[in-house]
């Protein structure tokens, strides 16, 4: 392990210390406190103890007592970070100019994530010391509540279940270890001394009775253990697929769809395991060990430490074999990951591998990887059979031993043969509940990531709804509005804009301008950092979700559809309307043509996010699904992206229909979707840089311009050569 | 394309003769021959018919045929019997499992067994609780409702829904 992977996140970065160091409290100015400390190894890319400070008034870099760089907050318009291979650069806007002013290893990215956060709350948010320092502390405190309190709580109506399962679980314990006593009496009182036969019809009949109450027992066990995984499992999955539902859309850019699909799957059902099955073994094995050892030391105290003897030899063993294991493990688990990839490689880019005639060379690769694979099993065997036949040796020689001394014993009649058998037999049952308590802790500290990652989820704050219901006219401001999704990069800078109700505005911009952005936020998907967004001169933030989603609809350029029909898709948002209400949006959507085409017509299922439609035909029932909640603000988001030159006129002609007198949000690369639309808005790097009607700004000559006269160019060009075909 | 959905009225509607799949129909007594019907909601809404002519023109849609007087209903059916004909079943004999498909042996409404291929998402309840299967090529069959079914046909059912 190196240096800095012993270092938690907080020694790097500490957040409002408490004891700040004489040399920077030294040039401290009156009433400036220290806001963040974060060292870095770094200067001048050599290894070199170097401090960033930022307090309330300044970002500040010192090396050995000296102030290398000294930025006045007030100065500051912006905070980044620069990525390159090993190392991360802080870099500060002042001026309009970008400078680097520290730079870190790449493993300090999450706490300077943080720290840039921080330093932009301050300097663009505006957001005072006091609520920043509240917000920093809140938040910490959150990290430290104690998750197993809050998953027993959550578990709580799993609980009688639980006892019950216990309480059959440990009677059945304690039939399993009876038998081997009543043997003891049946060597020992009837066989030995070939008497009391009455006896033996007894020990029969309790043997008998045993084995069938094993059987009604397990039974009932079973069907108890099923109804508490069933339920631990509803409980966990509910809960985080409930907070899912609820948190913004932040949270699933942050986790992915995939690291979400683990949690409330992979992780759910880690915590089911551990609870239903290693939890109940951890109270019955400990149970085990203490009854079980009491019957050994009763039979035999000098069998008894013999035979705990292997039990130090193998813990020693396997220290030594979790050293060295581990990594055998990985090699396997990695091996299998490579051949997976390969597998998956190889059927995802199945095209790409003909059409370069790369076939042979993955058939190779697919053989290399298998034999990796097999030669990394073979050699965790060969690990494992260094720890295991030496430990049996071990259990065995301990077992000859015991046989040995206690056949002495029985012989000079110091212990009976009874008592001998049990003693074998119960010391099998004595190892057995301590080998299950080590594989308990192990499973323990596995389930222990399984559980912070769901509270992580459970943990996330829900998307706050106001309570402002009202019809909407459709006047739309965006106030000085910053968004960020990172913390860092910001998508919107201090947008201002201003859409008049039944006004057509364009969004144009190079890609990654923020286009999208502004129509998520307008629909507050997400919110803005900074600045605010208003409709009809009420916050977005005041309104009502539902009121304002039921108003406000969106179309994106690769709408995900349910695996439902066509019809229900169309009518998600209003179940309740008739067959001939679904036909006539479909047809303002130019949808309906192509709708009965197919067979099954509207009834067409469209299959995993639509995979059973063209890219064009999801639009345009997505499209239509939208206009079926005749909502008062449309966004339109590349309405025309995924469709060939005439449906692309159809649609065009269909938009300009049903977005009159409805305030409408076009977002297009290409331009001629913008040819009906009152105004064109220009995006670059986040910022409004154009506004006006398409003639407007091809008079004007800047990038609208620039965009438009290389779309025509390209169009030529391909005029061009089609013709010379 | 045609913009606009013109609903019919089903009184205003004579249907004068059917073919295979096309019908002689009197629209506020225009004629139209070799008129196409088509349901645009097969399986939810069999009851609306949409009019075409044989060039794919709209005259217009029937928001419930059923309303045709009854003549007009009888020839209409006639033809929607034909291109829209779904068996429907009756009894549920056995499915089987095989090579990641399921082969199930039916009895329809007709008296006739037969062996439906499917693949394992293949039944849809429609709200009305009407249950259709459809079969790896796309083939549609019909129960009317699950209690229409015998007990060993609802327990079979159940083990794909």
């Amino acid at each position: 392990m190196t240096k800095n992977e012993e270092k938690p996140e907080e020694a790097e970065l500490m957040l409002f210390p408490e004891d700040v160091p004489n040399w920077i409290k030294e040039g401290l100015e009156r009433e400036e406190d220290v806001i963040a400390i974060m060292d870095t190894e770094l200067y001048k890319g050599r290894f070199a103890e170097t401090s960033l400070v930022l307090t309330n008034k300044r970002v500040m870099v010192y090396r050995k007592g000296d102030i290398l760089e000294d930025i006045s907050l007030t100065r500051i318009e912006e905070a980044s970070i620069r990525t390159y291979l090993n190392i991360c650069i802080l870099v500060i806007k002042t001026g309009g100019v970008f400078k680097g002013i520290a730079a870190f290893n790449r493993n300090r990215f999450k706490s300077l994530e943080k720290l840039v956060t921080i330093i932009n709350n301050l300097v663009i948010g505006k957001i005072s010391y006091e609520l920043l320092k509240s917000s920093v502390t809140k938040e910490s405190r959150l990290s430290e509540k104690r998750i197993f309190r809050r998953l027993f709580g959550l578990l709580r109506p799993t609980l009688p279940l639980i006892i019950v399962s216990l309480v059959l679980s440990m009677v059945l314990r304690i039939f399993d270890l009876t038998p081997p006593y009543l043997i003891k009496i049946l060597v020992d009182e009837v066989l030995t001394p070939r008497a009391h036969i009455e006896k033996l019809y007894w020990i029969l009949a309790a043997l008998l009775a045993l084995f069938i109450g094993q059987i009604l027992l397990n039974v009932a066990k079973g069907y108890i253990n099923t109804k508490l995984n069933l339920l631990i499992s509803r409980i966990m999955r509910s809960a985080i697929f409930k907070k899912l539902q609820r948190t913004s859309l932040f949270y699933h850019d942050k986790f992915g769809s995939g690291g979400l699909f683990t949690r409330i799957f992979d992780d759910a059902r880690q915590i089911q395991d551990f609870i239903a099955n290693s939890l109940q073994s951890v109270a019955i094995n400990a149970g085990a060990v203490v009854f079980v050892g009491a019957i050994l030391v009763s039979l035999s105290l000098k069998l008894t430490i013999i035979s705990i003897l292997p039990l130090f030899i193998t813990f020693i063993m396997a220290i030594f074999y979790s050293m060295r294991a581990p990594l055998y493990y990985f090699r396997v688990w990695r091996k299998w990951s490579n051949l997976v990839s390969t597998v998956s490689d190889a059927l995802n880019a199945v095209l790409l591998l003909k059409s370069y005639r790369k076939e042979r060379e993955y058939e190779e690769k697919f053989m290399k990887e298998h034999i990796g694979f097999e030669e990394s099993q073979i050699a965790s065997f060969k690990i494992e059979q260094t720890f295991w036949p030496p430990v049996w040796l071990v259990f065995l020689g301990c077992n000859l031993s015991i046989w040995f001394l206690g056949g002495l014993d029985v012989l000079n009649g110091v212990l009976s043969l009874g008592s001998l058998i049990a003693f074998t037999t119960y010391m099998w049952e004595f190892y057995g509940p301590i080998f299950g308590l080590i594989e308990s802790f192990a499973s323990f500290q596995r389930v222990k990531v399984s559980i912070e990652r769901v509270f992580e989820l459970l943990d996330l704050e829900e998307e706050k709804s106001g309570t402002y219901r009202a019809p909407i006219r459709g006047n739309v401001v965006f106030d000085n509005v910053w968004f960020t999704y990172d913390g860092i990069h910001y998508v919107l800078k201090n947008v201002s804009l201003d859409i008049k109700s039944g006004e057509r505005v364009g969004i144009v911009g190079p890609s990654g301008a923020g286009k999208t952005t502004m129509a998520k936020l307008m629909l507050r998907l997400y919110e803005p950092q900074f600045g605010k967004i208003a409709v009809d001169g009420v916050d977005l933030k005041e309104y009502d979700l539902e009121s304002l989603r039921r108003q406000v609809a969106m179309v994106m350029q690769d709408t995900p559809l349910f695996d439902i029909s066509i019809a229900e898709n169309i009518t998600i948002a209003k179940p309740e309307v008739s067959p001939l209400e679904v036909m006539r949006v479909a047809k303002l959507a130019a949808a309906h043509d192509f709708i009965m085409k197919l067979p099954e017509a509207y009834d067409t299922e469209v299959g995993r996010r639509g995979a059973k439609l063209s890219g064009g035909e999801k639009a345009r029932i997505a499209l239509a699904a939208a206009l079926l909640k005749d909502p008062r603000i449309l966004i339109l988001d590349e309405p025309t992206a995924m469709l060939d030159a005439l449906t692309e006129d159809k649609v065009i002609e269909a938009l300009e229909r049903v977005t009159k007198y409805r305030t409408t949000l076009i977002i297009a690369h290409r331009l001629s979707t913008l040819k009906f639309t009152d105004r064109i808005v220009v995006l670059d790097d986040g910022r409004v840089i154009e506004t006006g009607a398409h003639k407007e700004l091809l008079k004007k000559g800047g990038l609208y311009a620039e965009l438009w006269n290389s779309q025509l160019k390209g169009l030529a060009r391909r005029q061009v050569i089609l013709y010379e075909r | 394309m045609n913009d606009e959905l013109k609903a019919i009225d089903p009184k205003t509607v004579k249907v004068l003769k059917a073919g295979l799949d096309t019908v002689d129909i009197s629209v506020n007594g225009k004629l139209y021959s070799n008129v196409i019907p088509r349901k645009p909601f097969p399986l939810s809404h069999p009851e609306v018919v949409l009019l075409c002519t044989e060039d794919g023109r709209e005259i217009g849609v029937i928001e419930d045929y059923r309303k045709l007087d009854a003549k007009s209903r009888g020839e209409l059916e006639k033809v929607l019997d034909v291109i829209y004909y779904i068996p429907r079943i009756k009894r549920i004999n056995k499915i089987d499992h095989k090579e990641q498909k399921y082969v199930w042996k039916v009895e329809i409404e007709e008296g006739k067994d037969i062996e439906i291929v499917t693949w394992s998402r293949c039944v849809r309840i429609m709200p009305d609780g009407r249950i259709f299967i459809k079969d790896v090529n796309g083939h549609y069959y019909e129960v009317r409702s699950l209690s229409s079914l015998d007990l060993k046909s609802k327990i079979l059912l159940g083990t794909m829904i």
